[in-house]
């Protein structure tokens, strides 16, 4: 029997990041969307409450949440804005390489820190070079003495130019391709490190996203990250953990969605009576609401897999590339159903598709996410 | 229920509370017509006698007034049993209790003394065939109004200020001097200064029938005269939204809204107040609303009955000047 | 210092409201509940205060039904609170507020307290019955509405302000005393999430229902809600079309005087 009840304690998690979304979150997000303003105040609000590291286990100091858990919260916070959620969950996403590939010794010197006050870390994989190509990475990691030297630049990295941490993939031999590249904790203070200035987005815009140079940096050999040769490998565990609240982040986009146009037809008239009355709405919104649900349920299976100890990789990016997908047509049939007020700014709903857009495109493009599926699908054949 | 009532005079500035006369008004219509019960008055004060006089006043049929120095300062639990055990000597089947702070404090303290049915913020009666009277009273911070049916044979009803006129002046009835057995009896707490609101050279917010609040629409603190001086031209209480209260401009005693204080005027002015739900809640039960502000999509146009869409630092100030020229001051 | 604070499960104030078919209550179908307003001001105080005077200790006390009154004690646990007792009345039993403060009082005297702490009114019937009602239950003297509540630890006395028409009024009494809070005095904190995980946990203590009973006696709910309505909806304003603020300003006063009739 599968029971897809919440506990209490899941309800109670739900709750209050859905408060933390309405009172914090919401009234904040047109107007950070619109200025483009990274709202720290609000982020540390967030951590106060404990929604920052949600995957860090509690001995560190984190949250401790299932990925499953961490998913409920996601979707919640999304539902307000889908770029600060981005930027909240973005520690998570930088920690993991720590959490999965670190020694007891590195887990216990880097991460209390994060979870005692307030910081923010980075994970910096994707180069101006390529994305989806995270074999063909060009940044050095050159041995220098009992250390390294690592030099290249990262690009679209997420709270990059407010981050005090990175943990950054390197390569230590490129003809070696996968197999060379190492994963590395570096300090944003570590001489070298320059953060480039904040990208002016189409969506997201109140996450900040920015160039991270890394010039000669010299990183001590107790700040690499598991063995040399291996950061590819635990660059894809880290995202296949992560990879799940992604989709649950795009389901709330479509939550908030088709929320904001479900009322809009009750409230608005043509020809006579409110336009939820008319059939055409009528299965626009049941597409929609299809989609939503859809979505939710891939995920919630996709982390209820992961947390049993499975990898998960196949559904995880079924996961994701379904639910950003969907979050992109519910988006768009909102803004048709919303009409010419839908193509205004002064109305929630552009903005929605704009966010909606960078969920097909980050942790792993769509495309990727299909040949990942094809591939995972056809060893079963094989 | 029939037979006879009770209604509790609080003494304030040696003067009879404006509440205390408006409970007269539900006592007598709780009692039925002239001759079907008495209504008796009850003061407790160091000096009773000016208030007891006004009370006698308004149509009551006898005033019993209590001297003793500790009722100056409002102790509900020493009021409370006082006051059972005069409703229980005069076999009375109702008191009533102003909609004072004072009057909302005693009424459930009374209630359970003299084990009696009680009600509070009542601001209409409707009769409910032989049984009297239903209350009628706002609920969930005036968003709706619920009708209550109080059972058993003693009942003890708090008014909502301002919702039934105090009665006219009339004949004095006769006031009776009492004195309470036994003497003084122990305060359970100390008065140690009082300290005015600020706000308070005009009427309180809660007794105003005329209320003024001005909202972030002010931009600044020092803008904010131009609210209390229109309050002032049409004789009533300054009143703030809660974006004003949290930046400090005016403390938080002046806060209308759901984390505030609840007012229902005859007359609501909001200028520069957009009208968040936190805030209407609060004042959507006055009776009549006008809102001044510049975006014409504000909210508080929905609640409001008049809108005027402008640069409230031209409408406000001609608005005073008008206000001043009608009322002649 | 042993600290009682008084909650009430309230339908989520920011819900639409409506009347049930009948038009006797509102319809509570699918209703969130929470812990809100006074009470909420009220848990906070009691925390702050727990937080001022050392080996103080913060119980949370509840009347009515499951699963709402749980829900809101674990609410309360998850702000901070150091215990949870419930008194959970029979289905059956229609529970007005005076029957409410009886049975909290009998709840209340079963280990001492130096403070109750109650919300000044509840969010939805805005009664404010209780926190008097249970003061006198309990024989202690109770203050209303409160705000600024401190422990004076070298005089052994509260200090706090009621408020009161015009202003402030300062006054100390000695514990134990039952305090009916002001809202908006103070700004209360949101539970963190490892609260709200360890409150899932916490155990809730539930008074046996015959100790209430038998303080109940044969009373029965008092007080019945006949009907249930919203008042008229308001159809937006009447704009005021205007060339000069002097023009705007005339029709204003004009429309006050004339149609409104509400002018002072």
């Amino acid at each position: 029997m599968v029971d897809f009840a919440l506990t209490d304690e899941q309800r109670s998690l739900q709750e209050l990041a859905r408060k933390f979304a309405r009172t914090e979150m919401l009234p904040q997000a047109a107007a950070c969307d619109k200025a483009g303003r990274f709202p720290e105040e609000i982020y540390r609000k967030g951590f106060e409450l404990g929604l920052m590291n949600l995957n860090v286990p509690t001995e560190y100091g984190g949250s401790g949440l299932s990925v499953f858990d961490q998913c409920l919260i996601v979707e919640e916070l999304a539902r307000a804005c889908g770029g600060m959620t981005t930027s909240i969950i973005a520690n998570c996403l930088a920690l993991e390489p720590i959490l999965l590939g670190g020694t007891e010794e590195q887990r216990r010197r880097l991460l209390p820190p994060f979870c005692a006050s307030y910081h923010l870390a980075s994970f910096c994989l994707t180069e101006p070079g390529g994305g989806s190509d995270a074999g063909g990475l060009q940044t050095r990691a050159t041995k220098d003495g009992d250390g390294y030297v690592v030099d290249g630049e990262k690009c679209f990295i997420t709270n990059g130019p407010h981050a005090s941490l990175y943990t950054v993939f390197a390569t230590v031999d490129p003809t070696l391709r996968h197999r060379g590249i190492t994963a590395f904790a570096i300090p944003r203070d570590s001489e070298g490190v320059v953060p480039g200035k904040d990208e002016e987005k189409m969506g997201h815009r109140a996450s900040s996203t920015g160039t991270i140079r890394f010039e000669k940096v010299r990183v001590p050999a107790d700040q690499r990250l598991g063995p040399e040769g291996e950061g590819f490998g635990l660059a894809m565990r880290t995202l296949d953990h992560t990879r799940t609240p992604i989709g649950a982040l795009a389901t709330g986009i479509a939550q908030a969605a088709i929320d904001y146009a479900a009322a809009y037809a009750l409230k608005r008239h043509s020809f006579g009576k409110p336009i939820a009355e008319h059939q055409a709405i009528q299965l626009k919104l049941a597409n929609m609401a299809q989609s939503i649900e859809a979505a939710r349920l891939l995920t919630w299976r996709a982390a209820s897999l992961i947390d049993g100890g499975q990898r998960g990789t196949l559904e995880s990016s079924i996961a994701k590339c379904f639910a950003s997908d969907a979050a992109m047509r519910v988006a768009d049939e909102a803004v048709q159903i919303f009409g010419g007020y839908g193509y205004m700014r002064d109305y929630p709903v552009e903005k929605l598709l704009r966010d909606a857009k960078l969920t097909q495109i980050y942790e792993g493009a769509n495309e990727i996410q299909r040949l990942v599926i094809a591939r995972e699908l056809l060893t079963r054949y094989a | 229920m029939s037979g006879g009532a009770l209604v509790l005079g609080e003494v304030r500035g040696g003067r009879l509370a404006r509440a205390s006369a408006e409970a007269v008004t539900v006592a007598r219509r709780l009692v039925g017509p002239a001759g079907s019960g008495t209504v008796t008055g009850l003061v407790l004060a160091g000096a009773p006698a000016a208030a007891a006089s006004e009370l006698a006043r308004t149509g009551v049929d006898r005033v019993l007034a209590v001297s003793d120095p500790t009722f100056d300062a409002f102790h509900a639990s020493r009021t409370a049993a006082v006051a059972a055990a005069v409703a229980t000597e005069r076999s009375a089947a109702h008191v009533v209790v102003g909609g004072t702070a004072a009057g909302r404090e005693l009424v459930g303290r009374l209630a359970a003394r003299w084990d009696a049915a009680a009600v509070t913020g009542v601001v209409d009666l409707v009769p409910d065939g032989d049984r009297g009277f239903r209350a009628v009273r706002t609920v969930f911070s005036g968003r709706a109004f619920e009708e209550v049916r109080l059972e058993g044979p003693r009942a003890v009803w708090g008014t909502h200020p301002l919702a039934f006129a105090a009665p006219p002046p009339g004949p004095e009835a006769p006031v009776e001097a009492r004195a309470i057995s036994g003497g003084p009896s122990p305060v359970p707490g100390t008065a140690v200064g009082f300290e005015a609101a600020s706000n308070a050279s005009g009427p309180d917010l809660a007794e105003a029938t005329v209320v003024v609040s001005g909202g972030r629409g002010l931009r600044a603190p020092e803008n904010f005269h131009l609210v209390e001086e229109l309050a002032g031209a049409l004789g009533g209480a300054v009143g703030a939204s809660r974006a004003v209260t949290d930046a400090g401009w005016r403390p938080t005693s002046y806060q209308v809204g759901q984390t505030g204080r609840t007012v229902t005027p005859q007359l609501y002015v909001a200028v520069g107040i957009s009208g968040a739900i936190q805030h209407l809640v609060g004042m959507v039960g006055s009776r009549t609303i006008v809102a001044i502000n510049s975006d014409p999509n504000a909210p508080i146009f929905k609640v409001a009955d008049y809108g005027v869409v402008g640069d409230l630092f031209q409408i406000v100030p001609a608005l005073t000047a008008e206000v001043r020229k009608v009322r002649g001051a | 210092m042993e600290i009682l604070v008084l909650v009430k499960a309230v339908p989520d104030p920011e819900a639409r409201l409506r009347p049930n078919a009948a038009g006797t209550a509102p319809d509570l179908d699918g209703v969130k509940w929470v812990l809100a307003g006074y009470d909420e001001s009220a848990v906070e105080q009691a925390l702050l205060l727990r937080e001022a005077v050392p080996d103080s200790h913060v119980r949370a006390l509840a009347v009515g039904p499951a699963p709402r009154t749980e829900e809101v004690l674990r609410a309360a646990l998850a702000l901070g609170c150091d215990g949870a007792t419930w008194v959970e009345p029979p289905a059956d039993l229609a529970i007005d507020p005076l029957l409410a403060a009886r049975a909290l009082a009998a709840a209340g005297r079963r280990s001492p307290f130096q403070l109750v702490l109650v919300g000044k009114q509840a969010m939805d019937d805005e009664a404010g019955l209780v926190g008097p009602a249970v003061a006198e239950h309990l024989a202690v003297p109770d203050f209303g509405p409160v705000v600024d509540l401190r422990w004076d630890a070298a005089g052994g006395r509260f200090r706090f302000a009621r408020a009161v028409e015009g202003g402030l009024e300062r006054l100390e009494a000695p514990p134990p005393i039952v305090v009916a809070l002001q809202q908006a005095w103070n700004d209360p904190r949101t539970a963190k999430l490892q609260n709200v995980l360890r409150s899932r946990r916490a155990p809730i203590e539930k008074v046996p229902w015959p100790e209430v009973a038998a303080a109940l006696g044969d009373r029965r709910a008092r007080s019945v809600r006949t009907a249930f309505r919203l008042p008229p909806p308001r159809s937006g304003a009447k704009m005021i079309e205007y060339s000069t603020p002097e023009e705007a300003a005339q029709k204003l006063v004009r429309a006050l005087r004339e149609e409104a009739r509400t002018f002072p």
